[in-house]
């Protein structure tokens, strides 16, 4: 589904990303951990060519996303994305962040998209809040919104971006909850994230990255059993006590 | 001792509100051509495409740099003709008004820019990440993301630059048109009573520009506890 071949990407002299590989197929579920700066969330912002990168190639459903030929707004509208501090549209209600995109890039008519928009809500549990701003709800509430609206879009795989990274810790669970439903349903998911109990529960791999390179790429098992490099045995030790 | 006379303006009221519709049209006109250019223009300089940016930041600085009653004089004096030039106009065709709407509003324009050019950057960036993310083209989620939130946090400025616009407007005497500033010089003129009118013509902008002032103070608070909650 998602193929990443000896990516590499810097800034001026700054190597961000360095030679990182790796492959997702449909229905897996991947974790991607690291310390800060350790270039996760370029890798996956890559993925749907948010942030454009200078070798290797990505490909996603078969789409190479570095060509310059590909219709890359047509290739994001099928790929969700869910980044760490929601980015729900702040001017217009919760129906119509659900709804926009539908309409206007997918060309839905008005109804159905309601309809879509509505039934999804209503699966994140906020069906009650569909005519609020996202400024009157918590943040783990519009997190579900924001999962609800790139959900709305029929996506073939999702991307997170540290989702629960900028809540309140008694928010993240209602967030983990929807993401491990959505993994047991078989999407195909790309996490950015440290909750290792969410890693425990459905990852099939998890990649441990490290300035810029993907030192780890293991079975969720052998990851946790037993880390080959010392960076990543030192990173969980350090995250699990947390 | 100087002698005040009012008695010449009850009777001149009428053209005066002639001249106050002209500064009024002008003022409407401008902001609404400075605000849709001034969009561009700040989208322009805000754009990767290097030579673009560069057009526009030349035009905005150039126009902030020249005070705008050069720009007036010289769309009265050089423009008229060039459209004659250009459109083979009758040569009694009056095209003051129009020259000087064009100088106005392009000048006006370059200060909207700025403007819109903050109230752009003061949407986060992730704001097109995430209308990118959802396959918006970028002029999409321009249009339906990005340039309705900068323009309502912009509203009080763009209205207090609606308010400087409107105090500008009484330079378009220079080119004789008869706007609210040039219908009391007139009427001063000929009745010998120009202090009076003066006077009465600095009353009248300051008592629509401090209420205008008010109005957008009031706004902004509106806007503030809106935001805050
Ligand atoms: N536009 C940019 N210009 C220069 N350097 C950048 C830019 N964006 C990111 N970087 C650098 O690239 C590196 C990787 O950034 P990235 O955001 O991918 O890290 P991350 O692993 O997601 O970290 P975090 O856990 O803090 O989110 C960082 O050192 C960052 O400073
Ligand atoms: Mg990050």
């Amino acid at each position: 589904m998602i193929s990443i071949q000896n990516v590499s990407k810097h800034y001026g002299a700054f190597q961000v990303l360095t030679d990182c590989s790796t492959e997702v197929k449909k229905g897996e579920v991947i974790v991607v951990c690291g310390p800060s700066g350790s270039g996760k969330s370029t890798l996956i912002k890559c993925v749907n060519g948010l942030e454009p990168f200078q070798s290797g190639t990505i490909t996603v459903d078969g789409i190479s996303v570095g060509d310059p030929k590909t219709d890359l707004p047509r290739l994001r509208s099928r790929v969700g994305m869910v980044f760490q501090h929601f980015e729900l549209f702040p001017h217009m209600s919760i129906t119509d962040n659900l709804t926009i995109a539908q309409i206007k890039v997918l060309g839905r008519g008005r109804d159905a998209a309601t309809d879509k928009g509505l039934k999804l809500l209503d699966r994140v549990g906020l069906k009650a809040h569909a005519d609020k701003f996202p400024g009157q709800l918590s943040g783990g509430q519009q997190q579900r919104v924001a999962i609800a609206r790139a959900l709305a879009m029929d996506p073939i795989c999702m991307l997170f971006d540290e989702p629960t990274s900028a809540l309140d810790p008694e928010m993240i669970n209602e967030v983990l909850d929807v993401m491990v439903e959505l993994a047991q349903e078989g999407m195909t998911m790309m996490c950015v994230t440290h909750e290792m109990g969410f890693a425990k529960k459905v990852a099939n791999r998890i990649l441990f990255m490290d300035k810029g390179q993907i030192v780890e790429d293991d079975a969720k098992d052998a990851f946790f059993g037993n880390p080959r490099s010392e960076r990543a045995r030192q990173f969980l030790a350090k995250i699990l006590t947390h | 001792m100087y002698e005040f006379d009012w008695s010449s303006i009850p009777g001149a009221l009428p053209f005066l509100w002639e001249g106050m519709k002209v500064s009024l049209g002008i003022t409407a006109c401008a902001v609404l051509f400075g605000i849709a250019w001034g969009t561009l223009l700040a989208m322009a300089r805000l754009s990767s495409i290097k030579p673009l940016a560069w057009l526009a930041a030349g035009y905005v600085n150039l126009f902030r740099a020249i005070p705008l009653v050069m720009v007036l004089l010289w769309f009265f004096l050089i423009v008229p003709q060039v459209l004659r030039g250009f459109f083979n106009l009758d040569p009694n065709t009056d095209v003051r008004l129009a020259s000087a709407l064009v100088g106005f509003a392009l000048f006006e324009a370059a200060y909207y820019s700025e403007i819109i050019r903050a109230g752009i950057q003061s949407v986060p960036k992730g704001q097109i990440s995430a209308a990118s993310a959802l396959g918006m083209s970028y002029a999409q989620a321009m249009r339906l993301v990005v340039l309705p939130q900068a323009f309502r946090n912009m509203v009080p400025l763009l209205l207090t630059q609606a308010i400087v616009l409107f105090q500008d407007t009484s330079l378009v005497y220079v080119s004789a048109l008869a706007d609210f500033f040039g219908a009391a010089y007139k009427v001063g003129d000929r009745d010998g009573r120009l202090v009076e009118l003066l006077l009465f013509a600095g009353a009248v902008y300051f008592l629509i520009c401090f209420a205008a002032s008010q109005a957008v103070r009031h706004y902004q608070k509106k806007l503030n506890a809106h935001a805050a909650h």
